[in-house]
């Protein structure tokens, strides 16, 4: 329970009104409710008009429910041109299909068609074919609250003016130990490392916001900075270098609407004057069964994307301390002679500390004498950087 | 020695009856054996002496005298031979009559009028009988109930009729909803809100009495010759202020024709612990039976299964849209200027048109017209100060009111940056003007402004304002009829500034006026009938909205929607009819019309197709003043009661009502960037249908009333949204409105008790209010065409309002209510999309959010009782959610870092103090 308001003592003509503004609070709900959920087919991609098409197939489950929505497998699935040719689309991982690279006719309309491994078939509504004109300019701005990522683009046609957006961003990690030593289990030893762990690695998500933005309502088909991505000061992802992908795509009045729809379900309801949720279906339909439902829309069209680098010393003074291994520091210490541990337990005491991968030695401490006292040591997450991304630095790094 | 004769005394003439008579007159009679009373009696009408003696020394003693032609001195003489009894004359032709030696006869004559009462305020000359005035009484008000008003000149027969005013001894201020009634016959009336009665009654004696919730009761002796004015002043019922009185025309619950009617005065509704320990009159509207809100943050009305947008909210006589402040957390009302509230839910009177489900009547008081005062009070977030008096003594007076939110001050002082970076700041203020010109002629003038303006921690500020206006011509024919000439003037807007990007830099903007004028007569020809009829007219000029760019750099291409107007027009008719003792029927018709005015652009869409962009047909051009829609329909207003008993009868009640303009709302609450749209060619107007029955019940002579009350309500035409509807902006907002029927249904159970030291209400609610949009085509259809449970659908709802008082100077107050979850569209399944969890939405309302469940605490501690001291003050220590119950405001999913979560928020999650100062001079 969060206290929004609180106000204290405040005395105004001379009377002493005390008074609490006591507060909203949110608490997180969870309602016992929808012992059989439905099983809908859920679409979710779109046609390439330029490039390869990728369609994920899966099924609704229950809200409660802790796995993943299980994929939908072995269906076959054809983009369609209308009046035209079809191209089939192959299953590479369970649920996930793809096309060859294809270059859409842009004045022709295209659909996509799925027959299922239970025998139903679905086709989405034929759609135009929209092109992507390129990202102008992906920019960034310290504000007060964080670095904030900004796309503009233009369109002089005036065909564009519906816009989404999706990014995938990279960010360089360093761990704080470059270990020495490591263990060896059959002698239950420690000795000097023989490979070394990686000194860097890049980690990489994408976006799970829905970012749109119309042009509708301007003189001109302009979007000027919009706001995909905020990064407070403090974030991790900003303590060494950063990039972010930004990847535009330009829908249809009807596509824009569906995701316009999607967001207001999911993203902006709660506050008091936000609009009650509402189904929100799409544009694909069970041919022979229209009682069934399947969800998403399948657009068609091209994307354009952009690349930006933020790296941390262009930050203001004080920005991206935070490297993420706050929680590392500092190293944990083994102890091998006594009075901490007596020379007979040495033996157990490495295997019981060093017998778990989870936990890495570092370097060893030494006496005056020098004589090893100790070894340093910490989780395998504050060590190998692999734990949280890739060591592969990427191509456009 | 003081006197201690009291008196009263003899007669002069009635004052508009006869004219004075010059000089004395002789005496001639054959008085036998004539109780000195009727001797008295006699003399005064041969003369024009008043006598002044003590009934009781000589209400045994007869007269026996014969006379021709002789002074009254003569006269006395020759009664009072041989008697204990001696007389005496003083100025203005006062006879004292006393066992004493004659007393000194140079008394000021303010002795026998309290000070500061007019002379021959009362119209009417005094009789006989004067006991001694009961204790804590004013001398003047005692007096003119012991006095015996004649009325008129006829010969003293047929029916005749009795008008007048009851008004406030102190203040001079309408007494409103007081009875007067004469118990033999049994024939009353209740004041209107003029403080004007007309009663018709036989030629004859009686004794009518008059009661008033705040008043003392009183009464006054008549005798009717003929067709008359009687003007009475109450007073003032100081001690019991502040007892809990949820109005009290004490057999009214059973004898009135009204059903679904409910009165509050400031009074009762001062005692309901809120939440900011600000007496809220909306927050007490909704306590009472049949009146719902989605969640407690909203003073949206959902009036019988109504939309809020479906009341008529009045406020001495002005269409208030918006009655709330700050997002609907208060009422935009100053409680200190206000007399009360009436809510009609059903049999809304014929007077009454344009919107569905209920009238809530705000009435102002009148000014103090006697003295200079003023009132106010300090509250954890609002203060407010009222002033009142006379412009001319006894015929004009002024009210004024302001109040206003401090906070601003209050949010820059929090720890939350994003509190600190917000501002919201309301005011209202409230003028009324009354001006008596004689007395067939009055004239009242009212202004009410009430502003708003927030930004929560954002870059968008809202600002709305409400400004009206009326004046009001009120005028008496004769007292079996008048008049009310009422000019109004409504406007509403709303500006949205959103200005933290140049380039998107905006504002946005919403307007309605509403000019209006009507007239309404009352009319009572016989006892049998009472005749309401009157015309209205109303135009509205509506902005639906303008986006314009804010500032050099921004893009924002200005949309500017064309503008709307339309008139509004309904003439009515109602009668009310006492058929028997047992049975009045009230009949009224009202017949409204409506146009929908050019300039306007109209778009055709193919029939029977779901109005698209893409189904539009042809567009058509409408000049100014064109009428481009008419629509027109009667509404009826029946009604009955039969009395079973003295104390039980059974009320029947149908009405419909017709709607021509709309609110557009998408959001669970009402929110302050909703709009009101007209109906035009392509949207209907709303219809609805009430049918209500109930049975009414008083125990205890009349101090506990009882009442069951059933309705079935039927909706057509009312506006709801397709799914993701765009309401701002839209020139064709045809296309995203579809057309909903509802029907709601429900029982109101009531057990009210007015007066002890324990009092208050209970009640128990059992409603249903469904919806059904199924016109149009599958994809404008919600849950497959089939009726389900509309927002505010709560169908059990229990209400406890209760105060006991300790003493003349403490009383408690506690509130308890309950009611069923709302209804709410939850997810029920999960999907993977757009790199995020999603969800999947039930039908709509097919849940319900936990059970609402709250009790509040008051504790109001007086000054002392005083009459006379500078100023009365009180303490309101509240305490609001006394068990700290998390009442859902909201349930809500959000997908976080791809995953789903419910939240549930609460508006006042704990207890909330309060202590507020009243003070009032």
């Amino acid at each position: 329970m969060k206290m929004s308001l609180v106000f204290h003592r405040l005395s105004w003509l001379g009377v002493l009104v005390l008074a609490w503004l006591a507060g909203s609070c949110v608490e997180p709900y969870a309602p016992a409710i929808v012992s059989a959920p439905p099983s809908y087919l859920v679409v979710d991609g779109f046609l390439n008009a330029r490039g390869s098409t990728t369609i994920r197939l899966s099924r609704t489950t229950a809200v409660a429910s802790k796995t993943a929505p299980p994929a939908e497998t072995k269906a076959k699935l054809f983009i369609e041109q209308e009046n035209g040719p079809r191209y089939p689309l192959a299953e590479t991982a369970a649920g996930t299909y793809v096309s060859a690279t294809l270059t859409f006719d842009a004045a022709r309309r295209y659909r996509l068609l799925i027959a299922t491994q239970r025998g139903q078939d679905y086709a989405s509504d034929f759609v135009a074919v929209k092109l992507s004109v390129p990202v102008d300019e992906v920019s960034w701005k310290p504000e007060t609250d964080g670095v904030r990522v900004f796309v503009s683009t233009h369109d002089d046609t005036r065909a564009s003016q519906y816009y989404r957006w999706e990014y995938e961003q990279t960010w360089e990690i360093r761990p704080p130990y470059q270990p020495l030593i490591e263990y060896d289990n059959a002698l239950n030893e420690l000795r000097d490392i023989r490979v070394r762990y990686p000194l860097s690695c890049w980690v990489s998500d994408q976006s799970n916001r829905i970012l749109i933005s119309k042009t509708t309502p301007l003189a001109k088909d302009v979007v000027s900075n919009f706001r995909v991505q905020t990064l407070s000061p403090d974030s991790p992802l900003l303590a060494v270098r950063y990039s972010i992908l930004v990847r535009q795509h330009v829908l249809t009045q009807a596509e824009y609407g569906y995701w316009e729809l999607l967001r207001r379900n999911t993203e902006s309801i709660g506050t008091l004057f936000d609009p009650q949720p509402a189904q929100v279906v799409g544009n694909i339909s069970n041919l022979r069964n229209p009682d069934d439902l399947a969800l998403g829309f399948v657009g068609a069209h091209s994307t354009t994307e952009q690349r930006l680098f933020i790296a941390q010393p262009e930050l203001p003074r004080g920005w991206g301390r935070r490297s993420g291994y706050e929680s590392c520091v500092p190293p944990d210490t083994v102890y091998v002679t006594p009075p901490k541990t007596e020379l007979a337990d040495v033996p157990a005491k490495l295997k019981s500390s060093f017998g778990n991968p989870g936990f890495l030695p570092i370097d060893r401490v030494y006496s005056d004498m020098g004589v090893v006292i100790a070894y340093i040591a910490k989780a395998k997450d504050c060590v190998d950087c692999r734990e949280r991304g890739s060591a592969v630095r990427p191509s456009f790094w | 020695m003081r006197i201690i004769y009291l008196l009263l005394l003899v007669l002069l003439a009635n004052g508009s009856g006869y004219a004075q008579q010059a000089g004395p007159k002789t005496v001639t009679g054959d008085f036998r054996h004539l109780p000195f009373g009727q001797f008295v009696h006699e003399l005064e009408i041969q003369t024009d002496y008043r006598f002044y003696y003590d009934a009781a020394q000589l209400d045994t003693f007869r007269v026996s005298v014969q006379v021709r032609e002789q002074p009254v001195a003569t006269v006395l003489e020759r009664a009072f031979r041989n008697t204990p009894f001696h007389f005496a004359f003083g100025h203005e032709r006062w006879v004292f009559i006393t066992t004493a030696p004659a007393p000194d006869l140079q008394l000021p004559r303010a002795f026998f009028r309290p000070v500061g009462s007019p002379p021959d305020a009362l119209a009417a000359t005094p009789e006989a009988t004067a006991p001694a005035a009961a204790p804590g009484r004013s001398r003047y008000v005692s007096a003119a109930e012991y006095q015996v008003h004649e009325i008129g000149l006829g010969g003293g027969s047929g029916p005749v009729t009795l008008a007048g005013h009851i008004k406030e001894l102190k203040s001079g201020e309408p007494v409103v909803g007081a009875t007067i009634f004469s118990e033999s016959p049994s024939v009353g009336t209740s004041t209107d809100q003029f403080g004007f009665y007309s009663l018709t009654l036989p030629a004859g004696r009686y004794t009518l009495k008059v009661r008033s919730v705040g008043s003392k009761n009183t009464q006054r002796q008549v005798i009717l010759k003929g067709s008359g004015r009687l003007e009475i002043e109450v007073e003032e019922d100081i001690t019991t202020l502040k007892e809990v009185v949820i109005e009290g025309e004490k057999d009214k619950n059973v004898s009135g024709m009204q059903m679904g009617l409910e009165k509050l005065d400031i009074k009762t509704m001062r005692q309901v612990p809120t939440a900011f320990g600000e007496t809220d009159i909306l927050r007490v509207v909704l306590t009472l039976p049949g009146v719902k809100s989605v969640g407690e943050g909203s003073t949206g009305l959902n009036v019988r299964g109504g939309n809020t947008d479906q009341n008529l909210i009045l406020f001495n006589d002005m269409t208030i849209y918006n009655p709330s402040h700050l997002f609907g957390f208060f009422s935009a009302f100053n409680p200190d200027i206000l007399q009360g509230v009436e809510l009609y839910k059903s049999a809304i009177p014929a007077k009454y048109g344009g919107r569905l489900s209920s009238v809530l009547d705000i009435s102002s008081r009148e000014g103090n017209k006697k003295k200079f005062s003023g009132a106010g009070g300090i509250g954890p977030l609002t203060s407010r100060l009222t002033l009142e008096g006379p412009i001319i003594k006894d015929k004009s007076s002024f009210l004024i009111g302001g109040r206003a939110s401090y906070s601003d001050w209050l949010l820059r002082r929090l720890s939350n940056k994003a509190f600190q970076r917000s501002s919201a700041a309301f005011s209202d203020l409230s003028a009324h003007l009354s001006h008596e010109i004689n007395e067939k002629n009055t004239v009242y003038a009212t202004g009410y402004l009430s502003t708003d303006r927030f930004r929560l921690a954002s870059d968008t500020t809202y600002q709305y304002l409400n400004k009206t206006a009326s004046l009001k011509w009120r005028h008496n024919f004769n007292n079996q009829l008048y008049g009310v000439l009422t000019g109004a003037y409504t406007h509403y807007d709303y500006d949205i500034t959103s200005e933290q990007n140049p380039v998107n830099a905006s504002r946005l903007q919403y307007a309605i006026n509403q000019t209006s004028g009507r007239a309404d007569f009352s009319y009572f020809p016989n006892p049998k009938h009472s005749l309401d009829f009157g015309v209205s007219t109303l135009l509205y000029q509506v902005q639906p909205g303008a986006l314009r760019p804010l500032g050099e750099e921004s893009l924002i291409r200005p949309n500017v929607l064309a503008r709307e107007q339309a008139l509004e027009s309904a003439l009515y008719l109602s009668d009310r009819i006492d058929l028997t003792q047992r049975l009045s029927v009230s009949l009224g018709l009202r017949y409204s019309l409506y146009h929908a005015l050019g300039p306007r652009t109209v778009y055709e869409y193919a029939p029977g197709e779901s109005r698209t962009e893409s189904t539009i047909l042809d567009t058509v051009r409408y000049a100014a003043g064109k009428v481009l829609a008419t629509y027109h329909g009667p509404e009826y207003r029946v009604s009955a009661r039969y009395s079973l008993s003295d104390n039980a009868s059974v009320k029947f009640s149908y009405n419909r009502t017709r709607q021509y303009i709309s609110q557009l709302t998408n959001t669970a609450s009402v929110s302050p960037a909703d709009t009101w749209k007209l109906s035009d060619a392509n949207i209907r107007p709303q219809v609805g249908d009430q049918v209500s029955v109930g049975y009414y019940r008083n125990f205890k002579s009349n101090t506990i009333e009882t009442s069951v009350e059933t309705y079935y309500k039927s909706l057509r035409d009312f506006v709801d949204y397709k799914s993701g509807a765009v309401l701002l902006l839209n020139p064709h907002i045809e296309t995203d409105i579809v057309n909903a029927r509802g029907k709601a249904y429900g029982v109101e159970l009531m057990v009210k008790k007015l007066t002890g030291k324990l009092n208050g209400w209970i009640s128990y609610t059992y409603s249903r209010a469904l919806v059904r949009i199924n016109a149009g085509t599958p994809a404008d259809q919600i849950n497959g065409g089939t009726y389900y449970p509309s927002n505010f659908d709560k169908p059990h709802d229990v209400t406890l309002i209760g105060n006991y008082r300790f003493s003349r100077r403490f009383s408690t107050s506690l509130n308890f209510t309950y009611s069923t979850g709302r209804p709410i569209t939850l997810p029920i399944a999960k999907y993977y999309a757009g790199n995020s969890l999603r969800v999947f939405y039930s039908d709509r309302n097919a849940y319900r959010v936990p059970d609402y469940l709250r009790a509040d605490f008051a504790l109001n501690i007086e000054g002392n009782h005083k009459v006379k001291k500078l100023a009365h003050s009180s303490w309101t220590l509240g305490v609001y959610n006394l068990t700290g119950r998390q009442n859902p405001y909201s349930i809500y999913f959000k997908s976080e870092n791809g995953q789903i979560k419910g939240y549930k928020l609460s508006i006042f999650g704990r207890p909330i103090p309060t202590l507020t100062y009243n003070f009032k001079f």
